[in-house]
């Protein structure tokens, strides 16, 4: 169905529901929706028309409209769409009906704008807080416009602890964290266990909850975002450095030049290289196969060399500006890299074929932490997790963005949906990326990697961009504003959704094999927490560290 | 004097434990790199453990967060003395970009004492191996205290209508931080 179609469904559906459709930049969609309507339309958007659920989001727009807004983001991934269906909410009683049932995805985005906007969801089905730390009072929401960005409210009370829901009847309760030996991050679970068996669990995570949106919105200017947003996650960092400069972008209506896409191409692969490869190893630490670990870490170490000779820094790369990049690639740095990539691909090679023939792993891994495609759809799962269970989504391939483009690749796509499939997606996307490197290589022609913006971008813009991190889909938000600074950043990061589907990965699997279903969605709390502080539940953690193994390992012995 | 203590009490054998407050996964990761093959940390004998009860050394990462604060401070007093604490990374030594967001408290010695600062965002392996050897004793120190004094920067508001040209000088505009 073409997107003029698509439209017209809409609007013979709903009629005057849909207030408004603006087609911000192609495919970028705004439609304005009567909040009453909203619940109606997401589920229709959801079911009907077989949209992704992306994100939801709330704004306190009152200094500029006078209303708060929520935006449910969604994305037709088979017409390259990104689709935001607003609803203004009348400045004195914010509310707005709650679309979580009917879009099971959309759950903890509507506790978090609940949390730092204080936009009431109405008839959420678990309202509890999510991202807020334990001693913030209730009522203050910190994302207002009316709240600063270093305000903490004077009735803040160090000593409440988080509420926990009671366990199950005739469950055990295991709790992790939040320091735990190799939690690499800190979180805290409550794993409710009947013998050898997960029943279920509790999470209380968002501790990484930094207040970076409101950072951003309050202190920063455009250009000192992408250095913020870059430290939103130390693995996956450029990623949301270009998302957020992509966004800018899309909303102003700038095109960066053509040389500056190829390297963000490359930089963007190069990161996705040094990613995929720290979490074979990493799941191997895991499986008890440090061989391969230690071999998967010399294998990455000169990808973090050409990092730092491209842009300084083996990690935080500084890439994007507002319209083009800061690092050029050379003929000498491309020369390197290429040769790089030879010897990486020849190892990798060796070993995909040892992780291929190791029995322990397959033994580990098969029929453990199942997703298939209908968890895929309910919880919006993304990424290696979503293609490992059959669903062939890539933003690279249906958001085109950089110069994705211009460049050939194959999704891999693997049908089991266990870990064993995340394992073999991770292995051969591996290869894809190098090929893609190659390709950049090849086709990049000189020219400028900045395009001047003489102009002051136009308040109130809406720009939305998707690009495929490591772990899957991350998409910015951004609404432009004055002061040379966006009047709204949200961010959802891949393991903000793929999170939501843990519980029902690891629910009925022994306990041991909860830390590997738990590393497969290659889990990473501080994109998932960035905005605030805030418990949440429901969701079940997976971290990959050696510490929660280790803990496993014990909580098993003392049974 | 702490130097000599280290030795004494630590030799060869430096059991660390990392505790992330609430970083970006960054300074993790390099200290992961730290024990992998091109940097191989266990020939000085440090070795990463999972409890605190077993450790010389926390590793802190990540500014102090409000909502992990009681949990790095359990942490820190489950360690037997004599004991170290490391922060690793500008966060943890001075808070990082987010030092006065409502839900950082600041850097991590304002919930545990802090012995050593390694800066860095993140700092690199050979960065925190050279911090760990100076602990050790193995390696001098490069540079000595100074005094700073701290110096109210006006933060520049980049945008074509604060630039006022007076007698062939461009003059920013001090921006208002909110």
């Amino acid at each position: 169905m073409k997107a003029r179609e698509k439209e017209r469904t809409l609007r013979e559906r709903f009629g005057a529901a849909i207030r408004r459709t603006d087609v911000t930049s192609p495919g970028r969609w705004c439609l304005y929706v009567a909040p009453e309507a909203i619940r109606e339309v997401c589920r229709f958007v959801f079911r009907e028309m077989d949209a992704r659920y992306v994100i939801s989001v709330g704004m306190d727009d009152r200094p500029y409209s006078g209303r708060f807004l929520v935006s449910h983001n969604f994305a037709f991934d088979r017409d390259g769409i990104l689709a935001a269906f607003l609803a203004e909410l009348p400045p004195d009683r914010p509310e707005i009906p709650s679309i979580a049932g009917e879009v099971p995805a959309a759950g903890w985005a509507e506790r978090e704008f609940r949390d730092l906007v204080g936009i009431e969801p109405k008839g959420h089905p678990y309202p509890k807080r999510l991202v807020l730390p334990d001693g913030w009072p209730d009522g203050v929401h910190p994302l207002r416009k009316d709240h600063a960005w270093n305000e903490v409210p004077e009735d803040w009370d160090d000593e409440v602890t988080f509420r926990f829901d009671d366990p199950p009847e005739g469950c055990t309760v295991v709790p992790f964290g939040p320091f735990h030996p190799t939690l690499d991050e800190p979180a805290h679970f409550r794993l409710y266990v009947e013998g050898e068996t997960v029943r279920g669990c509790e999470y209380r995570g968002f501790m990484v909850h930094r207040g970076i949106e409101k950072l951003a919105e309050s202190v920063m200017s455009y250009n000192d975002i992408p250095m913020l947003a870059e430290r939103i996650c130390g693995i996956c960092g450029c990623v949301h450095n270009v998302a957020y400069a992509q966004a800018v972008e899309s909303a102003a209506g700038i095109q960066p030049p053509p040389r500056a896409e190829y390297i963000r191409t490359v930089m963007l692969e190069l990161e996705r290289l040094h990613s995929h490869l720290l979490w074979v190893g990493l799941a191997c630490h895991i499986l008890g196969f440090d061989t391969l670990f230690m071999q998967a870490f010399r294998i990455r170490e000169p990808l973090m060399w050409i990092a730092e000779k491209i842009s300084g820094n083996r990690k935080t790369y500084s890439l994007c500006l507002v319209g083009g990049v800061r690092w050029e690639i050379t003929p000498p740095l491309a020369a390197e890299l290429r040769g790089i990539l030879d010897r990486l691909e020849k190892e990798w090679n060796e070993v995909a074929q040892a992780v291929g023939r190791d029995r322990n792993i397959q033994r580990r891994t098969r029929g453990v932490g199942m997703a298939d495609a209908r968890l895929v759809k309910e919880l919006g799962l993304l990424g290696p997790v979503a293609r490992a269970a059959g669903v062939d989504i890539d933003c690279r391939r249906d958001h085109p963005y950089a110069a994705y483009d211009r460049v050939e690749f194959d999704v891999v796509v693997e049908l089991d949906g266990d870990v064993w499939s995340r394992v073999l997606v991770r292995v051969r996307e591996v290869f894809e990326s190098i090929r893609i490197i190659r390709q950049c290589l090849e086709k990049m022609e000189p020219g400028p990697i900045q395009t001047p913006i003489d102009e002051e971008l136009l308040p109130g813009r809406i720009g939305l961009s998707s690009v495929e991190a490591p772990r899957g889909e991350s998409h910015h938000f951004v609404v432009t504003g004055e002061n040379n600074r966006p009047r709204r950043w949200r961010v959802r990061a891949p393991t903000y959704q793929n999170l939501q589907g843990v519980p029902a990965m690891i629910r009925d699997q022994t306990l041991a094999d909860m830390t590997i279903a738990l590393g497969s969605i290659d889990p990473c709390f501080s994109c998932t927490d960035r905005l605030e502080t805030v418990d949440l539940r429901t969701g079940l953690v997976k971290v990959w560290s050696q510490a929660e193994l280790e803990q496993l390992v014990r909580a098993r012995k003392s049974h | 004097m702490l130097r000599q203590l280290c030795r004494k009490m630590f030799g060869r054998s430096l059991w660390v434990y990392h505790a992330n407050s609430g970083g970006c996964n960054g300074c993790d990761i390099e200290v992961l790199n730290a024990l992998t093959p091109y940097y191989d940390a266990e020939r000085f004998g440090i070795k990463l453990v999972g409890s605190p009860r077993h450790a010389d050394v926390m590793l802190c990462q990540g500014p102090a967060m409000r909502s992990t604060a009681r949990a790095l401070r359990r942490a820190y007093e489950a360690m037997p003395a004599p004991k170290l604490v490391f922060a690793i990374g500008s966060c943890a030594c001075g808070g990082g970009v987010w030092h006065d967001s409502y839900a950082v408290l600041g850097p991590v010695e304002k919930i545990v004492p802090v012995d050593f600062y390694i800066p860095g965002c993140p700092p690199r392996p050979e960065a925190i191996l050279y911090g760990v050897a100076l602990a050790l004793g193995l390696v001098d120190k490069k540079i000595v205290p100074a005094e700073v004094r701290a110096e109210v920067l006006p933060v520049p508001k980049y945008h074509p209508e604060d630039l006022r040209r007076e007698e062939e000088v461009t003059v920013y505009t001090k921006a208002e931080k909110f």
